[in-house]
């Protein structure tokens, strides 16, 4: 597969959306808001970036992703699925007993989730250690990281990124979702953590950029590592919600459980986007 | 049995990894400012490309040890016992536990061996909280010999185990055969009652079966290196045979080797069944040796306790 056209990703992100209304219309209520904020670095991930092959998805030499902020496991879901790791009659399942898209990413139940997520501030340290041993491995593969910005008071994470930079693991990509906003509010009001800062005093190369805007994703990723012996950072400045118009940026969109008429309206919203990208 | 010779369980532990690490390229080994005194010195020296130093991060790094062991290295974690089994607890849990992935967790200075530097360095706990955990295996090593054949036998399982060894030079008493997880041993037989202990324990336990068997009391021993997952058969025979338990630990009391051993016996073999250890509290400090026998747990003390639970 060559390289898709930024329109071409912008597509395939409305598409995805889509993907997650129809998991959220399957199990009633879903963490829609993050799921949505990040779904174009997810989508820009899987079909731009990452090494990867959705009919091996063991394959050596791969690149990794983690969603360490795994309550947002919709927008993996929906990429996966759109890029072919799985059938799209599974979205159905959300919320079912036993589904294998459960609340949070499970790698023994969906092909092509590479670590159990969930609980915050786990990500980065299983990150940073499957990128020492890709590098051991010695074929050039990476790890991308997604974490939320409200997850970054979790103190682990400082653990992870001291060590990430001490073992000069350049083949280490971390996006922070920054969406502003978490269960109780503002995350600047509630915990700033001040990303930039932070992740550079810990000898990060720190980049920021809109995280809604594929051509900005892409252009960040294509010129990783910012810094030789690096990780890399990139706080994506995000909105959350992203792309269903009432509920863009109002923290309660956070776990959304729609009324019909809620529901219905979203939809409409996305098939119209859907549309309007169409290449 | 031998008993002329002792040996410091962290040397064996630290050559028994090296000679893993030689015959395996994918063991690779973490320090949180602890691989020396882990008897990792050997295994730095000769492969600095397979150890990773993190400073005192005990959360971060099994996390790590996580993502390495998905790119199919076989990580040994070696620090103070609580310092990598309460305090990373969640990163056990989830990132090798529920990810069932092939991290090896040692915990070093088990138990109180750390006795003068206080409840924030004793582990009495460690046996319940990873038992716990879905798909881990959680070994006390008895003796030299068990430690240098458990390390080989815990780098070719494939999963996460917790491994406890202590500090106190222990003496050689087991044979040096091949370690097989989930089984245990009948170190004495006797009749009248089925000693079971782990770990530290084991030897004393064993001189008051000796000491007993002076009195005319039968004890058998049983050595329980495997806490969990534990071995049913030995036990229910055991019980079945002598009709009567104690256990012998290095933990609390309740939710270790006893309280295991207890629920087994329930389900397939009720007896009366005493459990040593130590209370719920928080152990004072002092000598090793000292707090031991103030809670009993010495050959001495286990041999009374055998003799009243006995009624003699």
């Amino acid at each position: 597969m060559g390289k898709p056209s930024i329109k071409e990703l912008e597509y395939t992100a409305a598409l995805c959306r889509r993907k997650v209304l129809r998991m959220i219309e399957a199990g009633h209520a879903g963490h829609m808001g993050g799921a949505m904020s990040c779904i174009d670095i997810v989508a820009a991930l899987y079909f731009y970036v990452m090494r990867i092959d959705p009919r091996n998805p063991k394959m050596p030499g791969r690149d990794r992703f983690i969603l360490s902020a795994g309550h947002k496991c919709m927008a993996q879901y929906a990429v996966l699925c759109q890029r072919g790791f799985f059938d799209e009659a599974v979205l159905d399942s959300y919320g079912s007993l036993n589904s294998k898209i459960p609340g949070h990413p499970d790698m023994y139940k969906l092909p092509g989730v590479e670590a159990n997520t969930g609980a915050l501030g786990h990500g980065l340290s299983i990150g940073l250690g499957m990128a020492l041993g890709l590098r051991m491995d010695g074929e050039g593969a990476r790890t991308f990281v997604v974490m939320g910005d409200g997850e970054l008071a979790e103190g682990s994470n400082w653990e992870a990124a001291a060590a990430a930079a001490q073992f000069k693991a350049d083949n280490l990509v971390v996006f922070v979702d920054c969406n502003g906003l978490q269960i109780s509010g503002k995350t600047v009001d509630i915990m700033n953590m001040n990303p930039v800062e932070r992740f550079a005093a810990f000898g990060w190369a720190v980049k920021e950029i809109d995280g809604n805007s594929m051509s900005q994703i892409t252009a960040a990723v294509d010129a990783v590592p910012f810094a030789p012996g690096k990780p890399s950072l990139i706080a994506a400045h995000t909105l959350k919600a992203r792309g269903i118009c009432f509920a863009e940026g109002i923290a309660k969109y956070h776990y959304w459980k729609p009324s019909a008429e809620e529901l219905n309206k979203a939809i409409a919203e996305l098939d119209k986007k859907i549309e309007e990208v169409q290449p | 049995m031998s008993t002329s010779e002792t040996r410091d369980p962290r040397k064996e532990f630290g050559a028994a990894v090296f000679a893993a690490a030689q015959k395996n390229p994918a063991v690779v080994a973490l320090s949180a400012d602890s691989g020396g005194s882990s008897g990792l010195g050997e295994f730095q020296k000769t492969w600095p490309g397979r150890y990773f130093e993190f400073g005192i991060m005990e959360q971060g790094v099994v996390g790590v040890a996580s993502g390495l062991a998905t790119t199919g290295r076989i990580p040994v974690f070696c620090a103070i016992a609580p310092f990598v089994t309460s305090r990373p607890y969640e990163m056990v849990r989830n990132d090798c536990g529920y990810m069932r992935q092939n991290v090896k967790i040692v915990g070093r200075n088990g138990g109180i061996t750390y006795s003068d530097l206080g409840s924030t360095h004793h582990s009495l706990e460690d046996f319940a909280i990873m038992s716990m955990i879905p798909g881990m295996v959680v070994l006390c090593p008895q003796d030299p010999n068990e430690i240098r054949n458990a390390v080989a036998a815990m780098i070719e399982h494939t999963g996460p185990v917790y491994m406890r060894i202590g500090n106190e030079p222990l003496p050689v008493f087991t044979q040096d055969k091949p370690f097989v997880i989930g089984k245990g041993s009948l170190l004495r037989e006797g009749k009248d009652i089925s000693i079971i202990s782990t770990g530290t324990l084991t030897w004393p336990a064993l001189e008051a079966a000796r000491e007993l068997a002076a009195k005319g009391l039968s004890a058998e021993v049983i050595g329980m290196p495997t806490v969990c997952p534990l071995d049913e058969d030995l036990i229910t025979a055991s019980a079945r045979k002598t009709g009567r338990i104690i256990t012998i630990e290095e933990h609390y009391i309740p939710g270790g080797l006893g309280s295991a051993v207890a629920a087994v016996c329930a389900q397939n073999q009720p007896v009366p069944i005493k459990m040593l250890g130590l209370p719920k509290a928080y152990a004072g400090s002092g000598p090793y040796k000292d707090i031991m026998s103030y809670y009993g747990l010495d050959a001495a003390g286990i041999a009374k306790a055998v003799e009243g639970f006995c009624g003699k």
